[in-house]
């Protein structure tokens, strides 16, 4: 890859939720765009982008979780296989995909558990189950999506655990990010790892999730609150310390009470 | 796209992509289309560097309006650091009227800068235009890292004046940026990143007083530190409300803390007493 490409790759992968325009970006460049797949592939696997099936009404999530390698991923709650053409982040050419593996019980039982656990907390959302390569553990995945492009908002959350079969403990991070670009261009990022444990089931587990993401989202809040009181606040005063605006007129005259400021310089 | 002007498709991909790495994606379009590196650097707005002026021994912002090439003036020396050729300071070394209102402008925004920002650096450049003036006035403030995390503030003001032949009262046409970098490390959220800038427009007619060119000249410093006063005070309202209001509530449209079946239930009893009151 080029350094033109690498640019453009870079600019793919740090594309803000639900606006990477990528048929603006391909237009009559059929080889600038092949050699971009990769870039594409990353960007749709890291932000577990839904494509929905031929045929079908549910959406699925793309991650390496369910990459089967040549393009192709799998959905274990439909138990099928699926092409994917990230550039158009479009599904064809479907087969069955039957559930099978060690885990394959786990996965049907936390495919019901955590879809109902994840409709509790998130309007709208896609999960998905699936055993890692080695079998040695089951990733859980979730992604919710909110696009307000009339408000000029795009919000994305994403949760990703790795079950460990054995212990039933799980490590994980969650990642919620939104844009905001309304004569500006504002953006939130924020990551947070997870380290549960203590179920012993689907339902304790998914349990266990949505106590752990309640407890991050009320941190997050908090967060909000301490950088507002906190650097937002000792970045720029909403008055000066005098409480009245400055008095342009007499501009000359605030230089005796800068001297004076130092004395009191407690007060607010 | 490929109908599409390269600079408005520039202008839209650096409106998208994250804002802390604003230097660096606009580089890489630099690279991308060469052609476009005049417009783009005197179109958007980076994070802003200081330099400390060789004669006055005080800080100065840089930015494209007190550049040369690769030398910047200093508002407190009217110098250009490295300096450059004689010829070309005396074509963009501003001289006369329009200095002594710089001067007087440097004076007054610094006590504005006191006063809000208690600390941090301020600059304000000016430049004649045919009809008038143009200029520039610019604050950057950074807060390091506490418990109420770290920070950084710039905020870049350009304004064209133009006066009316008599003297009487002049134009002023206010373009008003603020990238603010906020973030926080902590056990409870590990890592929590606020960054952006937004951008906003004014114009407004204000008065000139007096009769004598000072009095005109005192009267501009006024005029534009008042407006450049108050688009700043707008300004933070917006951002408060941008970041801490909308941001958070976003995050609340993606998951609910309470669960929905519950929030349902909540919301049709609600609804149940409404109707009854209402009977």
């Amino acid at each position: 890859m080029g350094s033109k490409e690498a640019t453009v790759a870079s600019f793919i992968e740090s594309a803000p939720p639900g606006e990477v325009d990528i048929k603006a970006l391909a237009s009559n460049q059929p080889s600038l765009l092949q050699s971009l797949d990769p870039a594409f592939k990353k960007y749709n696997e890291e932000q577990y982008v839904t494509v929905k099936l031929p045929g079908g009404s549910e959406a699925v999530l793309l991650s390496e979780y369910n990459s089967l390698g040549e393009g192709r991923y799998h959905d274990t709650a439909s138990q099928t296989s699926f092409e994917v053409d990230h550039a158009s982040q479009k599904a064809s050419n479907t087969q069955q995909h039957p559930l099978e593996g060690q885990h394959s019980d786990l996965i049907k039982s936390l495919l019901r558990s955590f879809a109902s656990a994840s409709a509790e907390h998130f309007p709208s959302s896609t999960i998905g189950i699936y055993a890692t390569q080695s079998d040695s553990a089951v990733a859980l995945v979730l992604v919710a999506n909110k696009y307000s492009p009339q408000n000029f908002w795009n919000g994305r959350w994403r949760s990703t655990y790795l079950l460990d079969p054995s212990s039933n403990s799980l490590s994980g991070t969650v990642k919620v990010d939104v844009h905001y670009y309304e004569d500006g261009n504002v953006r939130m990022s924020t990551s947070k790892k997870l380290e549960l444990s203590g179920a012993s089931n689907a339902d304790g587990i998914v349990r266990e999730i949505a106590k752990a993401e309640n407890k991050f989202q009320e941190e997050l809040n908090r967060a909000f609150t301490n950088l507002a009181e906190g650097s937002f606040k000792a970045l720029r005063r909403p008055l000066p310390v005098t409480r009245q605006k400055v008095e342009w007129e007499k501009i000359g005259g605030y230089r005796v009470r800068k001297d004076l400021k130092n004395l009191n310089s407690s007060g607010d | 796209m490929a109908t599409a002007d390269p600079f408005d498709a520039a202008l839209d991909l650096l409106r998208r992509l994250p804002p802390s790495s604003t230097q660096k994606n606009l580089n890489g379009i630099i690279s991308l289309q060469p052609d476009l590196e005049e417009d783009l650097l005197s179109s958007v707005d980076v994070a802003l560097t200081s330099k400390r002026c060789v004669t006055s021994g005080r800080d100065y912002l840089c930015c494209d309006y007190n550049r040369d090439g690769n030398s910047y003036r200093s508002p407190w020396s009217n110098e250009f650091d490295p300096p450059i050729e004689p010829d070309d300071a005396a074509e963009v070394t501003p001289q006369g009227r329009v200095r002594r209102m710089e001067e007087a402008l440097n004076c007054a925004v610094d006590i504005y800068r006191e006063l809000y920002y208690e600390g941090g650096t301020s600059s304000a450049y000016l430049w004649p235009l045919d009809e008038g003036f143009a200029g520039c006035v610019l604050f950057k403030k950074s807060a390091s890292q506490g418990s109420g995390g770290k920070g950084g503030w710039d905020s870049i003001h350009v304004l064209e004046v133009s006066e009316a032949a008599t003297k009487r009262s002049a134009d002023y046409k206010l373009t008003s940026t603020v990238i603010l970098d906020l973030g926080l490390q902590s056990a409870a959220v590990d890592n929590l990143e606020l960054a952006g800038n937004l951008t906003r427009q004014t114009q407004q007619k204000c008065p000139l007083n007096g009769m004598r060119d000072n009095e005109i000249e005192q009267s501009h410093v006024v005029n534009i530190g008042r407006m450049v006063e108050d688009m700043e005070t707008r300004m933070r309202n917006l951002l408060q409300e941008v970041y801490f209001g909308k941001a958070k509530d976003v995050v609340g449209d993606l998951r609910s803390i309470q669960p929905l079946s519950e929030a349902e239930r909540d919301r049709a009893a609600h609804q149940e007493v409404i109707n009854k009151m209402g009977r």
